[in-house]
């Protein structure tokens, strides 16, 4: 079984990715850490460093959680400018 | 033509010859009669401008609806009462004249009181920058009574494409003496001070103390923790707002023992450089900086919602806004 979760990039993770929202398939019971973790990966280094963190359907969720199909999740870096 | 509430009561104390024209609905009149003053009644639509012979005040409930008339129909001698009854009453209250707030005082949110309130609040706004300076701007035009502006930096020339409190000939100068000489003329309701000095673990209790509300206008993170840990001792609202590019984030923290800044953010984050390094287009701080100012004027005023427990996020490119609830 597998799920289909959509990821919204914000800041830092839009800019390495070059995208506002993707598409993963993933397989049934992926926890946003996994999600986090295949972003990562798809980024290169260009998230090193970067702390990320998640919303999962606009709701922060500061522990990882399992997704189900069609979930949302938000992947959110801390911006300092001023 | 339009005359405020004060100059209309120095008209009258001069004896200057003037017809005051009340042209509100009756149930207005009789809910807020207009104080200490002696007024022809009547409607709008049986008044015309050939009937004027003597220069004449109109008053409607806010001052809106006869300065139109008086557009329209371009009498001579008719003047319009700024703000109205609301801003006469205001005025007679305590010879206060308010009637430069009545486009914001016409809001049942906000109002005579609220407005009062504002004029009675303090804001500390850490970080005179790109942030700063537009909401220094719109919360002393707003009419928050006083002002406290903390930055240790100096104007400098690549400041001056986002931060229009500044001008060439000033740079070199500190920001927040230079900010309160720009905010000078703007309101005298406002008193603007300023405080050369970065905010540090020494002088954040000294600088923060007795603050309504908070603005956090600062582009590090280690400031941010700083005003983050003494509003939440202290639970004093603090108006966070931080930029990437074209992207901007705003949350309101510690309000009525909502979420804080570490909350979201824990203690390990990195936040990526400032301003100065990556690069923001002058514009999307302004728009950042007022909505913080928006938010700092509510959360004085209770008006809900608010972004406490919400996390808005921006984006320039798009114009498109997303908040993330905060349920921490």
């Amino acid at each position: 079984m597998t799920i289909q979760v959509t990821v919204r990039c914000f800041s830092h993770v839009r800019e390495a990715l070059g995208k506002n929202v993707l598409k993963l398939e993933l397989e049934d019971d992926t926890d946003t850490f996994t999600v986090e973790k295949k972003i990562r990966e798809m980024a290169g280094d260009n998230l090193d460093g970067i702390t990320l963190r998640v919303a999962v359907n606009s709701e922060y969720m500061p522990e990882p959680i399992a997704l189900k199909n069609g979930d949302e999740v938000a992947l959110i870096p801390p911006v300092q400018g001023g | 033509m339009n005359i405020s509430a004060k100059e209309l009561a120095q008209w009258l104390d001069g004896n200057r010859k003037v017809e005051v024209v009340d042209v509100r609905r009756e149930d207005q009149r009789k809910q807020w009669p207009l104080r200490y003053l002696e007024t022809l009644e009547t409607n709008l639509d049986q008044l015309s401008p050939e009937k004027l012979k003597t220069t004449t005040v109109l008053i409607c409930q806010f001052g809106i609806i006869t300065q139109r008339w008086i557009e329209a129909e371009d009498p001579d001698e008719v003047y319009n009462l700024i703000g109205g009854a609301q801003a006469w009453n205001a005025y007679k209250k305590d010879e206060r004249d308010l009637s430069r707030y009545s486009r914001q005082m016409v809001l049942p949110e906000i109002g005579e009181e609220g407005q009062r309130r504002l004029l009675e609040s303090k804001v500390t706004i850490v970080g005179v920058g790109g942030l700063g300076c537009p909401a220094a701007q719109y919360l002393a035009a707003a009419g928050v009574g006083k002002l406290c502006l903390i930055d240790g930096d100096v104007v400098d020339i690549t400041n001056l494409q986002r931060q229009p409190l500044f001008r060439s000939d000033r740079i070199g100068d500190p920001k927040s003496d230079v900010a309160v000489e720009s905010l000078s003329g703007l309101n005298p309701d406002c008193a603007v001070e300023s405080i050369h000095t970065f905010i540090s673990e020494e002088n954040c209790q000294k600088l923060l103390a007795g603050s309504d509300v908070v603005l956090d206008a600062t582009d590090t993170i280690t400031a941010r923790r700083l005003m983050d840990e003494y509003c939440r001792r202290k639970s004093i609202p603090l108006i966070y707002g931080g930029l990437y590019k074209f992207e901007g984030q705003v949350s309101v923290f510690h309000l009525n023992g909502g979420p804080s800044y570490a909350d979201v953010f824990p203690e390990s984050v990195t936040g990526g450089g400032t301003c100065s390094d990556d690069g923001v287009p002058g514009m999307l701080p302004g728009i950042i900086g007022s909505i913080q100012a928006l938010e700092a004027i509510k959360v004085i005023l209770g008006i809900t919602p608010n972004l406490s427990g919400k996390l808005l996020l921006y984006n320039g490119l798009s114009h498109t806004m997303e908040q993330i609830e905060l349920n921490v």
